[in-house]
């Protein structure tokens, strides 16, 4: 006699959980985008009037605007010395103060964002005493910032695929009379690309999300969107937020599809 | 020694920033303000009639303002904390810079109570600051349940939370308190008709056991959860900031869900948070700060914003610039009687501050 090892329906209703349990907010926050009344959780009627308000709310969509640039430059920031770093870190041998890189480069992972944030202010502010910059703090100074803990991340992607990637192939290139730059951007670059792209998604998610660290080093003229949307909980949340929500979730979930085919189309 | 890439990297630091303090004032100015807390077309105007662009931000919380104030070089110009005990104790750490009132023309137009109010709870701080919007702490209630729960309940009083005879009946529709101890405590000690200033050992205790009193009868203690319950009548009484209360009544209406939220300031008094305008020591365009300042004293100008925003403002003749409709609300404009009952509490020393939060953690805990 066969045994179940599971009971039937289990995986169907274990996955309707776990998708109700992960997808439901999101759900119930693009539901209420189309709400008439402006309290959040009470429904007045079906209506897409916060949409066209949401295009006339300039401060919204600034920090909106802001929030993309400076996801976008601190990710390829990020990446670009993430990915160095983490060459150096595999290719490069048991160079002296190699573990003390490794430590220092993923420290951001388990630091408080709080801890984080506060540092890099004190750092900005003695810096402006003592070389005269950053003058005034604002979107570079988040970008920085971002930067600074999304090389953690970054790292923790790219170091793992160099490892997994084939030495072989670069040596054999080597052993063809490649110059180390050129087999770099010819054979290593390429073979680790899903892993860049990931690492840039990543970053740019992180760098989106950011609530803490942009609070603490921001400055005038630079709020973001998360710095708004959380500020203007005092008098409720708008709906205007949650129809922005509505198409940033759109956008993602088109990034999220374009990436995965380019991920899949590289690996065949 | 000085490397030629030295000099590269500071060209190119000095491309990158751009130099606020080099023009001592440009026509800019950086402004540091609650969210939602001026009207759509305010800096527009400001911006027509005085060529001076606004880099406007906002934020949630007066610790934010606190954090970045304190931290310095913040960049901004104006920022609006609230009187107390923020403002009062950021005077004391020296990041305001005392105002020149030659450069403030309107400062004629401030209201007379709001200014001895101020002045009564702390003589310097008029020397930093100018008043800009004033919002009491009310009590906000379901008048269809309040009236089938407890007829003839005195719907103007702290009695309606604080006195048994009422709260107990009501107990089961639901009643909320701020989760902030210093305005639970004052809101008892006015009800018991002492001082809600008052320090002594023996009001605080009567104050504590009237709240534990009604301890059994509260749904929660929170700060802002009241807003939506009472708007979708989840909540029957709820003791909350009067923007919020206003907001859960007019939400309320809007949804036509057949809930009728009225909103009251109390008689016995009520405490008022004031919102002021201050400018950093630091800042980087203080003439322009002064001819902001000196645009929000305007009655044409705050009027509509107390329009837009359901704040009373601390400025006379706005009348002609707000509806009838805010005109009537007496929480936003509420009368010369209340007004008059009006109190703000000072800061309070480190040692009361203990024991209050000690208290309030018993009595949040403990039920």
């Amino acid at each position: 006699m066969k045994t179940r090892l599971r009971p039937p329906g289990f995986v169907t209703s274990a996955m309707i959980f776990a998708y109700a349990f992960l997808y439901g907010p999101i759900i119930s926050l693009v539901f209420y985008s189309f709400n008439e009344s402006k309290l959040v959780t009470v429904w007045g009627g079906f209506s897409v009037k916060w949409y066209s308000e949401l295009f006339k709310n300039e401060g919204l969509l600034n920090a909106a605007l802001q929030s993309l640039k400076i996801a976008g430059l601190s990710a390829t920031l990020a990446v670009i010395v993430g990915t160095l770093a983490s060459v150096a870190l595999t290719r490069f041998g048991a160079f002296s103060g190699r573990n003390l890189m490794q430590g220092i480069l993923t420290a951001p992972l388990v630091m408080p964002e709080v801890l984080l944030g506060l540092s890099m202010l004190l750092l900005f502010v003695s810096m402006e005493q003592v070389i005269n910059w950053p003058q005034t703090r604002g979107w570079l100074t988040i970008s920085i910032a971002h930067v600074t803990f999304s090389i953690a991340y970054v790292v923790v992607v790219v170091q793992s695929r160099l490892k997994s990637v084939d030495r072989s192939l670069e040596e054999a290139a080597l052993d063809l009379g490649a110059r180390p730059w050129k087999v770099f951007f010819v054979i290593t670059l390429p073979l680790i690309a899903p892993a860049l792209l990931a690492g840039w998604l990543l970053a740019f998610t992180l760098s989106l999300d950011d609530l803490v660290i942009a609070s603490f080093t921001s400055g005038p003229g630079a709020t973001t969107l998360p710095m708004l949307v959380f500020s203007s909980v005092r008098l409720g949340v708008n709906p205007q937020i949650n129809a922005l929500a509505t198409i940033l979730i759109l956008l993602v979930f088109a990034g999220i599809v374009v990436a995965g085919r380019v991920i899949r189309a590289n690996k065949d | 020694m000085l490397k030629p890439y030295h000099l590269a990297a500071g060209a190119l630091l000095s491309v990158l920033v751009s130099h606020p303090l080099a023009a001592a004032e440009e026509k800019l100015l950086n402004v540091f303000n609650w969210s939602d807390y001026i009207a759509s077309d305010t800096l527009d105007r400001f911006t027509a009639e005085t060529g001076i662009k606004v880099n406007y931000d906002v934020y949630d919380s007066n610790e934010m303002v606190e954090a970045k104030l304190m931290a310095g070089k913040s960049g901004y110009d104006v920022v609006f904390p609230s009187a107390f005990p923020f403002f009062a104790r950021q005077i004391q750490a020296r990041i305001y810079q005392p105002l020149d009132k030659q450069k403030l023309t309107n400062y004629g137009n401030l209201e007379e109570g709001v200014i001895n109010s101020l002045n009564a709870t702390d003589e310097k701080i008029l020397d930093f600051a100018v008043p800009y919007m004033i919002a009491g702490t009310g009590v906000g209630f379901n008048r269809g349940k309040v009236n089938a729960l407890a007829p003839g309940a005195p719907t103007n009083s702290w009695d309606l939370i604080f006195d048994p005879k009422w709260s107990d009946p009501l107990k089961s529709c639901g009643i909320s308190v701020l989760d902030d101890s210093g305005e639970v405590f004052a809101a008892a000690l006015v009800w018991l008709g002492k001082n809600p200033r008052s320090e002594d050992p023996e009001d605080f205790k009567a104050a504590s056991a009237a709240i534990q009193r009604i301890r059994p009868n509260l749904r929660y203690i929170h700060s802002s959860s009241y807003i939506n319950d009472l708007a979708n009548g989840d909540l029957c009484v709820a003791h909350g900031y009067g923007g919020d209360l206003v907001q859960a009544r007019d939400r309320a209406g809007e949804a036509k869900n057949g809930v009728d939220i009225s909103v009251y300031l109390p008689v016995e008094g009520a405490q008022v948070v004031i919102d002021v305008m201050g400018i950093p020591a630091d800042a980087p365009h203080p003439d322009n700060a002064h001819i902001f300042i000196d645009f929000m004293m305007r009655a044409d100008v705050v009027g509509p914003i107390t329009d837009a925003v359901g704040y009373a403002n601390a400025i006379r003749g706005t009348d002609a610039f707000v509806s009838e409709q805010r005109r009537n609300d007496p929480v936003i404009y509420p009368s010369p009687e209340t007004r008059a009952k009006f109190f703000t509490v000072p800061p309070k020393p480190q040692a009361y501050i203990r024991q209050l939060t000690r208290e309030w953690t018993r009595i949040k805990t403990d039920h």
